[in-house]
């Protein structure tokens, strides 16, 4: 047993370091300097360096300004925990340097199992329990700003009988709807791009490209209760949610590595974001077809709009892009809605009987003109 | 990669052909050529080793000519042939080797080196990552201090470490604090006109306040961030400090970017000259005082060869001038006798740099470990403190100072990440 080593003795007055011969007791090194001897009992000792291969082994002793130790030859480690075996323990053993290895390991695979769980659980689950406490008030302030700015006054469609129109499909959708405490306001922008938006709280935008493309005011109509889905079941509201919560997610993972890492993060957060999305448009889907059921509306109409949409973007784009979009494949809704529609049958209502809708949906013009 | 320790001063230190410290042969090979993941030796040309590095050859490092960056310094004092006799007091343990005597370090050069691995920084990124999500991110401040203590224990200047002191609580803290006098005022000043719902000329003053508030904060932060670092940091037990005054940094740091501005730029090199030589000239070790003596117009021809080149070298040449720029900011540091000198170039700066880039695409960012241990590595590799050094004379002069600062930066993202205090 080897209970006298060397190492070097700074007393933290002077940048002076002193060689020392250090013995290894049972409850404490005793330190001989050229000065005297020092008593340093183990209680009284903590290790802050000596932990990797190669590196020093560090003792500090004492307040704010500690003495310290040094010993560079790390087999002096193991000879302390020979000699004082219990008090030892609050020293590093190089001997558990392969556990501590595979402790490393367990944990990446923890953090793996920890940031999945928390991805497809975790934070949805989150989010909609915060969505359901957030008041009708502030989502409608917040819904309201978003539609001054994507549809402000002067670009919406004055035409009254558009508007009536869409009122009325509108009515009979909110009829079936069970009591929410939405009030929904559909406004028609004069805009040609073939979408439509659902902002929280209850306002819709119908783009002008869409109304136009619609043949019958069924078709509409599935247009509106998907985007009626939406509103209802919050989407937006946890999307937000969903979105700060994956930052800080990645944020907390990361750590100081944001910067190095920023590319990648915003990558990582932006995929994980459109997959919550596109869960969210099929569940719009879903339910906006069920309620066009419970409507009495048929809803081969929202079928044919979204099989119209599909030959247009034929071949268009690779199914690759399915990954990398906010919204599911066009051919996979299609399919999906046809299934869908395929349970139900029985008597539909005429939506607008006594009007001519090929004409009414090109009624859209902004105020100015 | 295993080490060997040098039989003479019981030194820890990569393979090689004589101790990195005392210079007794070691039978190991010469550092050439330098392998991937080795760190190689520093191509200084003063170099107490028997055999310089053969992979660098360097003109003005004639072999075995001893110290020659300052030929007017001093002869050794203590050399391996006649080592003084020990002092008495001390009992004869067989293998304890006569204690130096003072002012032990007599060679002319002092160099950095870094051990660190790649793989040991990232497992304790991976242990700090579990904790951090576990804990809900309060981890985050004692897995801080974690990456500092490694970075620092694992760089060693003159054969010694560095120690870090700080602990988690203080950055935490540090943290709650600068949450409580500046992000949320900040905040509020940015959310509540929304909230009030005040007209667009209350909403731009809120903004513009907002915006100069930060502006103060910065130097107010770096000043901190700096205290607080260099105050936890150690080497051979004695803590650097920082003693620069938050309102002198504020008036070079706002003075220097008005000017800089109004100049359209030509005063940049002497506002970088004048931020690094506060920092330099407020820092101390233990207490004696780093100083500065360069001057920003030394660098301003450099500077315009940059702005001429940096174009049709599709601005590659800015790494040159950034090379230049340390090494002109580096000679001209001291410490009392002693000068730094570094022997960074354009050319190695490029290649760290896109060595770096290279490794975090392939590694989609898990490779920051490994950047963080090139970074460190190359900061040492080319800087080295040429010149006598009596520690001695070195005593403990301690400074307090609180981690607000620090905090604040982190708000700021002003974390450099790596830095030797």
């Amino acid at each position: 047993m080897k209970t006298n080593w060397e190492g070097y003795y700074l007393d933290g007055r002077s940048a002076a370091r002193h060689r020392v011969a250090i013995h290894l007791m049972p409850s404490g090194l005793q330190v001989t300097t050229e000065a005297g001897t020092l008593w340093w009992p183990y209680p009284e000792i903590r290790q802050t360096q000596g932990f990797y291969a190669g590196e020093e082994v560090r003792l500090e002793r004492g307040g704010e300004i500690p003495q310290a130790l040094l010993v560079s030859n790390p087999a002096f480690l193991t000879e302390l925990h020979r000699v004082a075996p219990g008090l030892a323990t609050r020293f590093h053993d190089p001997a558990r340097r392969r556990a501590r290895a595979k402790l490393t390991l367990l944990a990446a695979l923890a953090v793996i199992g920890i940031t999945t769980a928390m991805y497809l659980w975790g934070i949805p689950g989150m989010a909609g329990i915060v969505a359901s406490h957030v008041p009708v008030s502030w989502e409608e302030s917040l819904g309201g700003a978003v539609v001054e700015n994507l549809a402000p006054a002067s670009e919406r469609c004055t035409d009254s009988t558009l508007a009536r129109a869409v009122d009325e499909i509108t009515t009979t959708l909110t009829r079936t709807l069970p009591a929410s405490p939405y009030t929904f306001r559909v406004a028609v922008v004069d805009n040609l791009t073939v979408n439509a938006i659902a902002a929280p709280g209850g306002f819709i935008v119908l783009f002008r490209g869409l109304v136009e493309r619609t043949q019958t005011p069924e078709e509409l109509a599935g247009v509106l209760a998907h985007e009626m889905q939406h509103v209802v079941r919050r989407h937006a509201t946890r999307l937000l949610v969903q979105n700060a919560s994956t930052s800080l997610l990645l944020a907390a993972l990361t750590g100081d590595a944001r910067n190095a890492m920023t590319l990648g993060l915003e990558g990582a957060r932006v995929l994980g974001i459109l997959r919550y999305s596109r869960q969210y448009e099929e569940e719009a889907d879903q339910e906006g077809i069920r309620l066009l059921i419970a409507a009495r509306i048929d809803p081969a109409g929202m079928v044919r709009f979204f099989e119209s949409l599909k030959e247009k973007e034929q071949g268009k784009e690779p199914a690759f892009f399915t990954y990398l979009s906010t919204h599911p494949s066009t051919a996979d809704r299609v399919e999906r809605l046809k299934s869908l529609a395929a349970k139900a049958d029985g008597q539909w209502v005429t939506l607008l009987p006594d009007l001519q809708w090929r004409e009414i949906n090109q009624l859209c013009h902004a105020g100015g003109d | 990669m295993t080490g060997v320790r040098c039989p003479k001063c019981k030194l820890m230190q990569m393979p090689r052909a004589s101790c990195k410290s005392c210079g007794t042969p070691l039978g190991g090979p010469a550092p050439s050529p330098i392998p991937a993941q080795a760190p190689a030796p520093r191509p200084t040309p003063v170099s107490p080793q028997p055999n310089p590095p053969a992979s660098r050859p360097n003109p003005q490092a004639p072999l075995r000519t001893g110290p020659m960056y300052r030929t007017d310094a001093p002869p050794p004092l203590w050399t391996e042939e006649a080592p003084p006799a020990p002092p008495p007091g001390i009992p004869p343990v067989a293998t304890l080797e006569p204690p130096p005597p003072l002012g032990e370090y007599t060679s002319e050069s002092h160099g950095l080196f870094f051990y660190g691995k790649g793989g040991s920084l990232f497992g304790i990124h991976i242990v700090n990552m579990l904790l951090t999500v576990l804990t809900l991110g309060i981890y985050h401040f004692w897995g801080k201090v974690k990456v500092r203590k490694y970075m620092l224990s694992q760089t060693e200047f003159a054969g010694d470490r560095f120690a870090f002191h700080g602990t988690g609580k203080e950055l935490f803290i540090g943290f709650l604090k600068a949450l409580l006098i500046f992000f949320i005022p900040i905040g509020g000043l940015f959310i509540a006109p929304e909230l009030l719902e005040l007209g667009d000329l209350a909403k731009a003053a809120a903004t513009g306040l907002a915006y100069m508030i930060i502006l103060v904060f910065i130097p107010v932060a770096i000043v901190g961030a700096l205290r607080y670092r260099m105050s936890r940091t150690s080497w051979r037990g004695i803590r650097f400090s920082f003693r620069g005054r938050v309102k002198d940094f504020l008036k070079i740091f706002l003075g220097g970017w008005f000017l800089t501005a109004i100049t359209l730029g030509l005063y940049y090199p002497s506002f970088i000259t004048k931020q690094y030589a506060f920092t330099a000239s407020h820092s101390y070790f233990g207490n004696h005082k780093f100083g500065f003596d360069g001057r920003g117009r030394d660098l301003f021809k450099s500077f315009l060869l940059a702005l001429l080149l940096v174009l049709p070298t599709l601005g590659f040449y800015w790494f040159w001038f950034q090379a230049k720029m340390l090494r002109y900011l580096s000679e001209h540091t001291t410490f009392g006798q002693a000068r730094f000198r570094s022997t960074v170039t354009g050319g190695r700066l490029l290649a760290l740099t896109l060595g770096n880039i290279l490794l975090l695409i392939v590694t989609l960012g898990l490779g920051w470990a490994w950047v963080s241990v090139r970074n460190a590595r190359f900061a040492c590799r080319y800087l080295t403190l040429e010149g006598p050094l009596d520690m001695a004379l070195i005593s403990q002069d301690a400074q307090r100072a609180s981690a607000t600062g620090e905090g604040l930066a982190s708000f700021l993202d002003l974390d450099t990440g790596f830095d030797f205090g």
